[in-house]
């Protein structure tokens, strides 16, 4: 502590220690403390709060699973339903942005020539940075029931009547893909650039195949771009609350949307906090897990 | 040989049709702006105008549809996401700035568990920093009782600049870092042996080095204030952004009016785009003649010298921009000679969809006597403050006079 002043000055080191302390103390890891603690509390009114009544509880977790007291199922199916709907929609959208990207994060590392390959980098963050309500809205005016897709199969005579496709969530689906593609193009071109070409030459003059040489040479040497791809879109698309805002149909729910209702509708900030914590943990257990399967460390997944 | 051209045509035809994905979109979303039609869409076309740009209209069957100069909601957002972007940048840039700089001095654990918890904003879902900020300046604001804790603490553009900070300045401290791993410590060192004080070093040495990454730090911080949605929806209380008015907007019903929106941002973005490209280009350039130019006076020899061409080259994007000017042109004077732009093709389609809508109300009325005229007829009796004067305009309602 002593060398940390003596290194920086006493203004410097001032300066140092506010700004680190205001951030990791009061803005990272306060708020989320308190908000663990009030999601094992009941749902009281400000003036009961802190008096006999306010004690640790269960009651939100088991809400979640079990559902409220005077409904018949045995397991809150609704609630659990979502949960789980959005964790296996999230990890496909991951997958499925995972398939599309590979090939582009290639081309512009290794075929492409340079200049061109930055004007595509260039052309690619345009759209990201418009804001994702407004990409949202795009896609909802392709898919809308009297949207530019259904006009045009409905000309072409391919379909007789429009299909719904926001009921269908096909729309939702479709936008969420959309949304974070890019937190998946880069790291994986980062990671690919970084390859020695002389590598993929060497596999080819050895007579390996395309698929192989991918299979064994690109796709390992890629692994902690694919590992932090995969993380930010993940976590991104589980914790989406724009794109589903705009596209998802009247009866589907995002997971945050629930969230969302029981803290600013139901005005239930104290189950709001507890579901918040439940999405928390399924994103941490994402991350562990990605750093146990790629075998990367927390600061090579985030760039 | 053969495979290998078969397999870059393939990439070729794939790379196309993902840029049709990710503009195709946003293209058509951009058209939508420019129909008159209530209905962002692109086939029913209707006339060409710049009405969801201007004064937006009021439809047929009284729906009201502001238009981008009236909606006093929406200038009030942009306002308020201006400030809370400012705040944000003068906050996270300091702090991601000192975190990246005290990481250099820390070592071995305790530099993992500092860096670890410095990048874990990025990890947490932007709803949860929305939600967990305001539950703990709520009860911050009820401990504090009345006064300046409870008056600040139920503020929601300074909850929001809080929560967006904790995030954001994780991605300047990433800049940064990133900046920093370059930096020769050597320097630092001469300049405490010619006998600068530290806090000399830092004003003199630190900060001009890091003066680039201070500036993209504050774009960037900027930027994802700006456009940033799930944390403050949030954290805004009470209060609107231009997000959360966007998204408001879209929940009650898709109107053209956010596309203009998202037209004005395409083109501002697009503009941005060109200029950091054009100034990157310059920079290379000066960078290649300068290197020539080492060459050129460190060769004694002539192979390697080049006659300097005094040619002035015209720059290839001209011929685009002069083919854009012409198609546009063209474009338009087709759109005018079809009549599909200017006030009577607007009137002609508006009387065309009233008649239309008369006929279904008559159909209504044959069908059942009960149908009240007057409530369908809406229009001007329900006007609110989304329209401004609009109602002065007399051309406007010049053919709304109900349907006799």
């Amino acid at each position: 502590m002593n060398s940390f002043f003596k290194k920086n000055g006493p203004l410097i080191s001032t300066y140092f220690i506010i700004a680190i302390v205001f951030w990791l103390i009061f803005l990272i890891i306060i708020p989320q403390l308190y908000m663990l603690d009030l999601s094992f509390r009941p749902n009281l009114p400000p003036l009961l709060r802190g008096g006999p009544d306010d004690v640790h509880t269960l009651v939100h977790y088991k809400h979640f699973i079990f559902g409220s007291e005077t409904s018949n199922d045995p397991y809150n199916y609704v609630d659990i339903g979502v949960f789980l709907n959005t964790i296996f929609t999230a990890i496909m959208v991951t997958i499925i942005n995972l398939c599309f990207c590979y090939p582009i994060a290639f081309y512009m590392a290794k075929v492409a020539k340079p200049n061109s390959a930055r004007l595509l980098i260039v052309a690619l963050i345009i759209p990201f940075w418009i804001n994702e309500l407004l990409r949202s809205f795009a896609l909802r005016i392709l898919f809308a029931g009297e949207g530019v897709i259904n006009n045009i199969l409905l000309a072409t005579g391919l379909i007789d009547t429009g299909i719904n496709f926001i009921a269908l969530d096909i729309a939702l689906y479709t936008g969420l893909t959309y949304a974070y593609i890019l937190l998946m193009i880069f790291p994986l071109y980062n990671a690919i650039e970084s390859l020695d070409t002389n590598q993929l030459e060497a596999a080819k003059d050895l007579g390996s195949s395309t698929f192989r040489t991918h299979w064994r040479i690109v796709i390992p040497h890629a692994k902690a771009g694919i590992a932090s791809g995969c993380t930010m879109v993940f976590m991104l698309t589980a914790g989406a609350l724009a794109t589903p805002v705009v596209l998802s149909s009247p009866n589907t729910y995002w997971f945050t949307q629930l969230i969302y209702q029981w803290f600013n509708m139901n005005d239930n900030w104290s189950r709001g906090s507890a579901y918040s914590i439940l999405l928390l943990s399924v994103s941490v257990v994402f991350v562990l897990l990605m750093m146990r399967i790629f075998k990367v460390k927390i600061g090579e997944i985030v760039r | 040989m053969k495979s290998q051209h078969f397999l870059n045509i393939l990439l070729g035809i794939y790379i196309f049709i993902f840029l049709t994905y990710l503009f195709g979109p946003l293209l058509i979303m951009s058209v939508t702006a420019f129909n008159s039609a209530e209905f962002p869409s692109i086939t029913p076309w209707e006339c060409f105008s710049w009405r969801w740009f201007q004064e937006g209209k009021i439809a047929y069957d009284g729906q009201h549809l502001a238009g981008l100069s009236t909606d006093w909601r929406l200038h009030d957002g942009l306002i308020k996401s201006l400030i809370i972007g400012l705040g944000v940048v003068c906050l996270s840039v300091p702090i991601g700035m000192a975190a990246s700089i005290v990481l250099t001095q820390v070592h071995s654990r305790l530099r993992t568990i500092f860096y670890s918890v410095s990048i874990m904003p990025v990890l947490f879902p932007g709803v949860i920093i929305g939600i967990s900020t305001v539950v703990l300046w709520d009860r911050i604001a009820t401990i504090g009782g009345e006064g300046f804790l409870s008056d600040i603490g139920r503020n929601g553009i300074f909850l929001t600049i809080l929560g967006q900070t904790c995030f954001i300045s994780t991605y300047c401290f990433l800049i940064f870092v990133a900046r920093l791993q370059r930096f020769d410590q050597t320097q630092e060192e001469a300049a405490l042996d010619l006998g600068a004080s530290q806090t000399q070093v830092f004003f003199k040495i630190l900060i001009p080095y890091l003066m680039p990454a201070i500036a993209s730090a504050a774009v960037i911080a900027f930027l994802a204030s700006f456009e940033n949605y799930n944390t403050t929806v949030f954290s805004i209380l009470s209060d609107q952004t231009l997000t959360t008015v966007i998204a408001s907007k879209v929940r009650l019903g898709i109107s053209p009016a956010i596309s203009a929106l998202a037209l004005v941002i395409i083109a501002l973005t697009l503009m941005a785009a060109i200029i950091y490209e054009i100034l990157r280009r310059r920079e290379d350039k000066k960078k290649k003649e300068r290197q020539d130019q080492l060459i050129y006076e460190q060769t004694k020899d002539s192979r390697l010298k080049k006659e300097k061409t005094g040619s002035f080259k015209i720059p290839k994007f001209i011929f685009v921009i002069i083919l854009l000017i012409i198609m546009g042109t063209f474009g338009f004077n087709q759109l005018i000679k079809n009549d599909l732009y200017g006030n009577k093709c607007v009137s002609a389609a508006e009387s065309a969809k009233k008649s239309n809508f008369a006929e279904q109300l008559k159909l209504l009325q044959q069908n059942a006597d009960t149908v009240d005229e007057k409530s369908l007829e809406g229009g001007n009796l329900g006007g609110n403050q989304d329209y401004g004067d609009i109602f002065g305009d007399e051309n406007l309602f010049k053919d709304f006079g109900g349907f006799e």
